[in-house]
């Protein structure tokens, strides 16, 4: 329904009756550049493999499986992967591809210029072997890989040089940013940023089609309430994310399916641990309470994460005991347990600690980062409040609230983890739980502070180690660690609700991206 | 108080105030107005309990530690399924009791209202004076300043008192500074109509004659102003002011739907809605409902005894 | 004449200065652009980069004389956001807003002064009450609530109209319509109701006080006297009248038509300028904010400075004091 024509064809328009396998979805944000390498963002990454496609993709349980790369191999003892392309593919403007483009695309995602560089940061060399075998050297044995380029997406040389996009530009754009030319199931029909954009299936496709969909439209809608309303007047086929509340209701209504998962992401309490004094609240100015582990063992147990996800949640979030989900490889089996319920426990704590009169501090949230984070920060307010201490709450869109982290302006805060890239327990581990260094890229999302020696001396081993039962037990004796300490209260992994017309079947992936070629319209 | 003729009984000779007031005109119009009469009572019940809200509402919203979270979505008057409590307008998703919450909401919303009018009239009202009192270049650079007031829409300079007052405030104070910011940000956005009201006066009454006399007796222009000119131009502040009251309190609401409004750990009227509005379809319609039809009361009630001032104020109309 | 209208010019492009510089002041406490463009796996090196690059760095008065020297020549920037130039951007967001203010300007001129009549001609009627108070409604009510309150009954309950967008639109070169299909105008009806309704009630409350008046003067009296028809005396005489201060009122709500459209635009998801706005904020988009704002500015300046150029004419006596006094 969201068609532009011009006014030459408009008769015809005008005659045409819509077919069945026109597909209209809703998300909450614009992809907003077309350029697989200018931004990493979950938005642009998922709408982009559905027109471009990288060596790797995820199957639908998110297993690696084979795309421009029919397979790979480690070289010799962990020096690298050797990747063996695919013949017989084309780009949609009919240009063949080979090694050289991956080279080409390497050049350019791991260009400083790109978002996605940190991706191609273990690697030292590429080498084209021929004109279909291509080998990564990395300065490490890098089990992992091959996984983590899942996302990396291959763009063709000549298109690109032809159109002086070989870099991507995302402060002024460049040709790549509106037009696209990749290998993928579809193709671009047209873009108009931040209202449509338009996709025709991809014909000479190099893999079996499973979709029926001859063009698919998506519209950005960002009031969540227009957008249920939209899925339930019939005006779109699906929409992603519904908001929490509004999934049983559609759920009975007619014409309307839900399908829920639950997503990568789990959002836990961070607290200040370097900082000598609270910045906020009551006792702005004392000493920082949460430098000890028994206070914050206190804040862990004083909040009813049950109650959150039976209320806020209504049933559909699982409670969540560390930094990745059980879905994601690397997560600890052995240290499944998370801190009780137990607001007693919380109280005597804090008077261990000595503050048996509790104490006020400050509590940062965002308040449009994730679902409901604002309602869940409320919430633990209420709860906090209940064991004697009271958090002053400050939420904030999170264009302020990065800024804000950045600076440590924080007595707690909220924050959302998804491993992105490796889909993995070392992600986390790098970037929340590792002591910030700059140098080497670590912790860096880590406002805290949070520091442990043992920790860190495992890192490395951990990213290297290729037996997975070794590498699985050095996760567990950090997850451990990290747990006695709790140096986050993990909370909860939020779900993932998509809502769709009941003629609509799809899958979901785990990851949220919403992939169009497994979209059967009925 | 529409009784209050009986109340004070009329003596001849020596007449109460309240008295006066009964016999007068624009009393009589409004015994006889069902409209203004019913409006007032609705406003007035609306505004006492509001002041009241501690002594009527069942629990106080705003103390997180009173809450209990699974008292969530309970639906008016049903008992909660886990705590077996109920609630006469229903709670939210935080558990808090919806009544409790719209009568302290109210307080804030009227609070906001009354204040950013009565910002917007103590500096129109002295702005519209000076510039028309005064006239040369006081009056450009006021006037001016008003075109650059109405160049931005109302909203707008809101966003944008609200962007830079929440910069400047230290982070601890902010969630006081809020309402405070609010209230100056609907105010400044609304002090233009009273100044070009006075101003209006003001220039139409200074070349009187009665203002030459004052001003040959060597009256100081303050004194010119305040007695002589600016009661005639009260009748139309009234009006303008009851009418902003109104729209200050719609503003905050369109405000918080923006997301610059009261934070929602104190919420308003508006925040109210804002919130209740993600739970229309989700069937948890008394989120949404009550805070909405108080909201409509409130701002119905007092527009339409707005509507009534300006005829009844107006002798042209009678 | 041509001195009064040199020196109204001067003091527009003040006011325009000092608004730019309020608003630009402003953008530094939305928040930070850079955490929008960066991944989460940016270092403070990229952070660090970025922000050189994007001369965010520099002092607020020195980002706003650039973004002052670029704007005079026509020069917006790019957005952050969308890596295009920002006035390619409202180019082509303009006509989707210009023609819903247009399409509401009309529901609330033409609704406005029809109820506006028929309640002073009936003043004492019963309908006549009824509309008046329910017209109350309208403007007792937030406008995004209105709008959802609609797209719930017309959209999802009864399913007559389309709950959000455009609808088919018919490309004309760079201006894009939505009068030509049937969904176009379809799109249309929501959210027109949901903009025009404020300025349909003031019209509707201007045109009845002001035919009220005009119909207490002592030539339509006499008219009336002279046995002319009641249809003729009221809309003849008496509308005619009163036509001259609703003209001036819609010019200046006009203003507030563009300023309301963006809460409108956000409920219904119109792409236009409204929308583009309360995006920009989201996403610290601070080239598209500012162009936003300066436009703005621009088109209400130039609406003040018309009438008041128009007055001058209309009434001498004006003229006689701005040119001597002030």
């Amino acid at each position: 329904m969201l068609h532009r024509t011009s006014a030459l064809v408009l008769t015809a328009v005008l005659a045409t009756p819509a077919m069945a396998e026109e597909f209209q979805w809703a998300g909450r944000t614009d992809p907003q550049t077309m350029d697989p390498h200018a931004v990493s963002s979950a938005p642009v990454l998922g709408f982009l493999n559905n027109v471009y496609d990288g060596l790797v993709r995820m199957s639908k349980d998110m297993k690696v499986e084979p795309s421009l790369a029919e397979s790979w191999e480690p070289i010799g003892d962990g020096e690298g992967w050797r990747f063996t392309l695919r013949q017989g593919v084309t780009f949609h403007d009919g240009a063949a591809f080979d090694a050289d483009d991956v080279l080409f695309s390497y050049e350019r995602a791991s260009d400083e210029s790109a978002d996605v560089r940190s991706w191609f940061s273990p690697v030292t060399e590429v080498k084209v072997v021929d004109d279909f075998t291509i080998e990564f050297y990395t300065n490490a044995p890098n089990p992992l890989f091959p996984a983590s380029i899942a996302n990396w997406m291959i763009m063709d040389r000549g298109w690109t040089e032809a159109n002086n996009a070989a870099r991507p530009d995302k402060e002024n754009g460049n040709f790549a940013t509106l037009n696209v030319n990749g290998t993928g199931a579809f193709k671009l029909e047209d873009r108009q940023p931040g209202l449509t954009t338009t996709l025709v299936p991809n014909e000479n496709w190099w893999d079996e089609a499973e979709h029926n969909i001859t063009r698919a439209t998506f519209t950005p809608i960002q009031n969540p309430a227009t957008a249920v309303a939209a899925l339930l007047s019939g005006d779109v086929d699906f929409v992603e994310p519904v908001p929490i509340q509004d999934a049983a209701r559609l759920e009975a209504s007619d014409g309307v399916n839900i399908i829920r998962g639950i997503e990568t992401r789990t959002i836990m309490l961070g607290f200040a641990h370097e900082a000598d004094t609270l910045k906020y609240g009551a006792n702005a100015g004392d000493p920082n309470p949460f430098k000890d582990v028994r206070v914050r063992e206190a804040v862990a147990k004083a909040i009813n994460v049950d109650a959150i996800l039976q209320t806020i949640w209504r049933g559909s979030a699982e409670a969540a005991s560390q930094l990745v989900t059980p879905a994601l490889s690397g997560y600890s089996a052995a240290n499944a347990a998370r801190p009780s319920y137990d607001p007693d426990a919380a109280k005597a704590l804090l008077a261990d600690a000595g503050y048996p009169d509790g104490f006020g501090f400050g509590l940062k949230c965002p308040n449009d980062r994730y679902p409901n984070d604002e309602s869940v920060c409320q919430a633990i307010t209420g709860m906090l409040a209940q064991v004697g201490i009271s958090a002053e709450l400050d939420a904030m869109p999170v264009s302020n609230y990065w800024p804000e982290l950045r600076a440590d302006n924080f007595d707690m805060y909220l924050l959302g983890w998804s491993p992105g890239g490796s889909l993995d327990h070392e992600h986390p581990l790098r970037f929340l739980a590792s002591t910030p260094n700059e140098e080497k890229r670590l912790g860096s999302w880590n406002f805290g502070g949070y520091s442990n020696a043992r920790l860190d001396e495992l890192l490395p081993s951990i990213l290297s180690e290729i037996d997975p039962a070794a590498r699985q037990a050095m996760i567990d004796e950090v997850t451990a660690l990290y747990q006695s300490e709790h140096a986050y209260v993990p909370l909860y992994t939020q779900p993932l609700v998509w809502g769709t017309r009941d003629n609509i079947e799809l899958t979901q992936r785990p990851d949220n991206f919403f992939i169009l070629r497994w979209v059967t319209v009925n | 108080m529409a009784d209050l003729s009986t109340s004070a009984p009329t003596k001849p000779g020596r007449k109460g105030r309240w008295a006066r007031f009964a016999d007068s005109d624009f009393f009589y119009s409004f015994k006889r107005s069902p409209v203004a009469v019913v409006s007032f009572t609705v406003t007035m019940l609306l505004v006492l309990s509001a002041v009241f809200a501690p002594l009527i509402a069942p629990t106080n919203p705003f103390d997180p530690a009173s809450l209990n979270l699974m008292n969530g979505f309970t639906p008016p008057m049903e008992p909660n399924a886990f705590t077996q409590e109920s609630f006469l307008m229903g709670t939210d998703d935080q558990g808090r009791d919806v009544f409790s919450t719209i009568l302290y909401g109210m307080r804030i919303s009227l609070f906001v209202g009354a204040a950013a009018v009565l910002f917007a009239m103590v500096l129109g009202i002295f702005l519209g004076l000076v510039s028309g009192y005064f006239g040369g270049w006081t009056e450009t650079i006021i006037m001016r300043i008003a075109d650059v007031q109405l160049t931005f829409p109302s909203i707008l300079v809101a966003m944008l008192i609200f962007g830079i007052a929440k910069g400047f405030t230290p982070v601890e104070y902010r969630d006081q500074m809020a309402i405070w910011v609010l209230i100056i940000a609907i105010g400044l956005s609304d002090w233009v109509q009273f100044a070009r009201v006075v101003r209006g006066t003001t220039l139409v009454e200074k070349n009187k004659d009665y203002v030459a006399a004052a001003r040959l007796i060597g009256r100081s222009p303050w004194a010119i102003m305040i007695k002589h000119i600016l009661p005639n131009a009260l009748s139309p502040v009234l009006v303008i002011a009851t009418i902003s009251l109104a729209l200050a309190i719609i503003a905050e609401a369109t405000l918080s739907f923006l997301g610059v409004g009261a934070p929602p750990t104190q919420p308003s009227l508006g925040t109210l809605i804002r919130i209740g509005q993600g739970f229309l379809f989700s069937g948890e319609w008394w989120i949404l409902f009550f805070p909405a039809c108080t909201l409509l009361a409130l701002a119905l009630s007092v527009n339409l005894l707005g509507d009534w001032l300006r005829d009844a104020l107006n002798p042209r109309l009678k | 004449m041509l001195s009064f209208i040199i020196r109204r010019l001067g003091q527009s492009l003040l006011v325009l200065l000092v608004t730019g510089l309020i608003a630009f002041s402003m953008f530094r406490f939305i928040g930070d652009p850079i955490d929008n463009m960066l991944g989460q796996e940016r270092t403070i090196e990229d952070v660090e980069r970025l922000r050189t690059q994007l001369g965010l760095d520099q002092p607020f008065p020195v980002q706003y004389y650039r973004f002052l020297e670029n704007a005079v020549q026509g020069n917006f920037g790019v957005s952050y956001r969308q890596g295009r130039p920002v006035s390619e951007i409202l180019l082509e967001r303009a006509p989707a807003t210009l023609e819903l203010a247009a399409v509401s300007g009309l529901f609330a001129l033409g609704l406005g002064i029809a109820l506006g009549v028929f309640t002073a001609i009936r003043r004492n009627g019963i309908a006549s009450n009824f509309i008046m108070s329910a017209s109350l409604i309208g403007v007792s009510l937030p406008t995004f609530l209105i709008g959802i309150l609609l797209i719930y009954l017309f959209g999802v309950q009864l399913r007559w109209l389309p709950t959000f967008g455009r609808g088919d639109v018919v490309d004309f070169g760079w201006w894009s319509t939505g009068f030509l299909t049937e969904s176009g105008l379809k799109s249309l009806i929501l959210p027109a109701i949901t903009l025009g309704l404020y300025q349909m009630t003031l019209i509707m409350r201007l045109v009845r006080s002001e035919m009220l008046e005009v119909l207490r003067q002592d030539y339509i009296r006499f008219a009336r006297a002279r046995g002319l028809k009641d249809r003729v005396v009221n809309f003849r005489h008496a509308l005619k009248n009163t036509l001259i201060p609703v003209i001036t009122v819609m010019g200046l709500q006009i203003g507030g038509i563009i300023a309301f459209a963006i809460v409108t635009e956000t409920v219904f998801n119109w792409p236009g300028v409204g929308l583009l706005f309360i995006n920009a904020i989201q996403f610290v988009d601070i080239p598209v904010m500012a162009a936003y704002l300066m436009l703005i500015s621009v088109m209400f300046v130039g609406i003040n400075l018309i009438v008041d150029i128009l007055y001058v004419f209309v009434d001498p006596r004006l003229r006689v004091d701005s040119a001597g006094g002030h």
